[in-house]
């Protein structure tokens, strides 16, 4: 209940902050952004045309009420229709389950092995699995995503290599062709985050091995494993929580954004990537607030997490 | 108990630990031999980086290996040898047969388990108990050593409980499984004077009623003296002077203590120009001098002392010095 209140009270301060975000990207929307008017009308408009067709794109009225519309639209949740015709919430509805479900396996996959890989590295450290743990973990850091999709792509589905799954596109229509799918989306994610997140992990457990209370925990004869599992795993909750709720927003939208261009997938990334070349403005205005109300989200569950895993932090 | 008097719980001969650091091999416990004998309470004295303090982790084999190891000698526990036992027996012999308490009640407890989880977790571990049949032992435990509302603390968190409280819970569970040896590790040196008091006070009933022999390790001549019956003397990883606590400090025989013994505040009715100090450091571990350690801080320093290096001349009752006072 405490934590319910505490949650509500963040919310409520997360506000100011989606004001600000949407207030700053629209400003980048309205100044820098494409311009529509010129796409519609071709070559050689009239000026009475182009009066007419800002008109009707609403580009004539004063900014501080395009931003109101631009709020009314993001607490209806109506973002108007996109320039191909077809309503933004359809759009929106469509593509983002899509994405979740390309997404999800690679993220929890990655963590968890991360996490796995990481234990044993804390446990063997300075050994021989440890460092070879490790040293995947650098090839992972330092190769780059687009070479890392590339050379997935050409080992496993390519008729050069294993030839195990399509190369691109997607069908969610049953498990096997939503498993062949997403499989080398989900290895090329895991690869990528496994080199980041295992290093990560890892550091933060072998610091907190050296603190008192393991050693105190070990003076009064309880086992390695045990202490390793839950002393300093509970220990470790809280950089471990702050990783992986900020890892939310990167993968859903640069990772995301690449994959599903790369994979010829439609999902939300593929349709915020085209909606930024088009210059189509009422999905960009949507995918930016819907970001805006991640990050916030995010945030604030990240702070109750805390409040759950560690009694030292206070609910003020 | 007098028949007992004989037969030691712990004999240590010749132990030897090195650490590996980037310079060279650093020997911070150097040939240190000693007995603990049942129901006492032995002291274990020195400055800070003396080794006193990976003595008493070393009795229980917690020194961090690497870049710590038992180079040589043995660590006798009722007559079975610790050095060589493998580590599974070791962990089923930490905190039943031996305990230890360390200087940092803030540290050594684990900030996110309550105090209840941590007790029944060394109950359930060495004694056979349910977690459920635990928790009366833990209160029953807290009771004892002196914390009021004990049921009510065991669902506190070690933030919720003062340097002292905690330093309480940390004997409780050093004590939960009747030890035969506990090694405090500075148990009052982080806690204030008061309550220093209150904690030794405790500690000397308690030992009384487990009956246990307790090695402590302390700067603090001033806990020597109200608690130990002997005392050892360390400086630069060796014991100089081992003796009774009584004849330690009416008749130190060691330069070294007996610099240690003047420089201690009192209150005295004249008033001192300056509180005496023993000159000099102590020197770099990786670069000791070939005789007597204490030679260059030494008053009554010759020739020989720089050449030679005294040995102890007894175990219970002995001297590292060629010019003892």
């Amino acid at each position: 209940m405490e934590i319910l209140q505490y949650a509500l009270r963040k919310l409520l301060a997360g506000l100011p902050l989606i004001f600000g975000v949407t207030l700053v990207s629209f400003a980048l929307m309205v100044y820098f952004g494409p311009d529509m008017t010129y796409q519609l009308l071709g070559k050689n408009p009239t000026p009475e045309q182009i009066l007419e067709v800002r008109h009707q794109l609403g580009y004539d009225q004063p900014f501080l009420q395009r931003y109101l519309g631009f709020l009314r639209e993001i607490v209806t949740f109506n973002f108007g229709e996109s320039s191909t015709g077809e309503p933004v919430t359809a759009l929106l509805a469509k593509t983002i389950p899509v994405s979740l479900i390309l997404i999800l396996p690679g993220f929890i996959l990655g963590h968890v092995v991360g996490l796995l890989l990481a234990l044993a590295a804390a446990y063997w450290r300075g050994r021989w699995p440890d460092k070879l743990i490790m040293a995947i973990a650098v090839i992972g850091m330092s190769v780059s995503f687009l070479i890392v999709i590339i050379g997935f792509q050409i080992v496993l589905s390519s008729s050069d290599g294993l030839d195990l799954f399509p190369v691109r596109g997607w069908n969610a229509s049953s498990l096997g062709s939503y498993l062949s799918y997403v499989t080398v989306p989900t290895l090329a994610t895991m690869f990528v985050a496994l080199g980041y997140d295992t290093r990560f992990y890892r550091s933060v457990i072998v610091e907190e091995m050296t603190r008192d209370h393991v050693r105190t925990a070990r003076a009064f004869g309880l086992p390695e494993s045990r202490i390793l599992l839950r002393n300093i795993l509970k220990n470790c909750l809280i950089p471990f929580i702050t990783r992986v709720m900020f890892s939310i927003p990167q993968v859903a939208i640069g990772g995301a954004l690449l994959i599903e261009s790369y994979f010829g997938i439609p999902g939300i990334g593929k349709a915020t990537y085209e909606a930024i070349v088009t210059g189509d403005q009422p999905v960009l205005k949507a995918v930016v607030s819907l970001t805006a109300i991640l990050f916030v989200l995010v945030v604030i569950l990240n702070d109750v997490l805390y409040r759950v895993v560690d009694p030292r932090v206070t609910l003020k | 108990m007098a028949g007992d008097a004989g037969r030691p719980v712990l004999k240590v001969r010749d132990l030897t630990v090195e650490f590996a650091t980037e310079d060279g091999v650093i020997r911070a416990v150097d040939s240190v031999s000693f007995d603990v004998l049942p129901n006492e309470t032995l002291g274990l004295v020195g400055e800070s980086g003396c080794g006193k303090t990976v003595t008493g982790l070393a009795m229980l084999r917690l020194i961090p290996m690497p870049p710590g190891r038992i180079a040589s000698g043995s660590i006798e526990l009722d007559g079975r040898d610790l050095v060589p036992l493998p580590n599974r027996d070791l962990e089923d012999l930490r905190g039943r047969d031996i305990s230890m308490i360390f200087q940092e009640p803030m540290t050594a407890l684990n900030p996110v388990f309550t105090i209840g989880n941590q007790m029944t977790d060394v109950l359930c571990r060495h004694r056979d108990l349910t977690r459920r049949q635990a928790r009366p032992v833990a209160a029953e435990l807290l009771a004892k050593v002196g914390i009021p509302e004990p049921a009510d603390r065991l669902e506190d968190y070690p933030h919720q409980l003062s340097g002292g409280m905690r330093q309480r819970v940390m004997i409780a569970m050093a004590l939960s499984c009747n030890p035969k040896l506990l090694i405090a590790d500075e148990p009052t040196t982080a806690l204030d004077v008061t309550t220093q008091a209150q904690v030794l006070e405790q500690f000397r009933v308690l030992q009384a009623e487990f009956r246990m022999a307790v090695v402590l390790v302390t700067h603090d001549l001033g806990v020597v003296a109200e608690t130990c019956q002997r005392a050892l003397v360390m400086y630069c990883g060796s014991i100089v002077e081992s003796g009774t606590t009584a004849d330690l400090f009416s008749r130190p025989r060691h330069p070294y203590t007996a610099g240690l013994l003047a420089s201690i505040p009192r209150l005295r009715s004249e008033r001192l120009a300056e509180l005496p100090v023993i000159p000099g450091r102590v020197p770099d571990l990786l670069n000791l001098p070939a005789g007597c350690r204490f030679a260059d801080r030494c008053p009554r320093v010759q020739e020989r002392c720089r050449a030679e290096r005294p040995v102890l001349t007894g175990r219970d009752s002995g001297v590292a010095c060629h010019f003892p006072l």
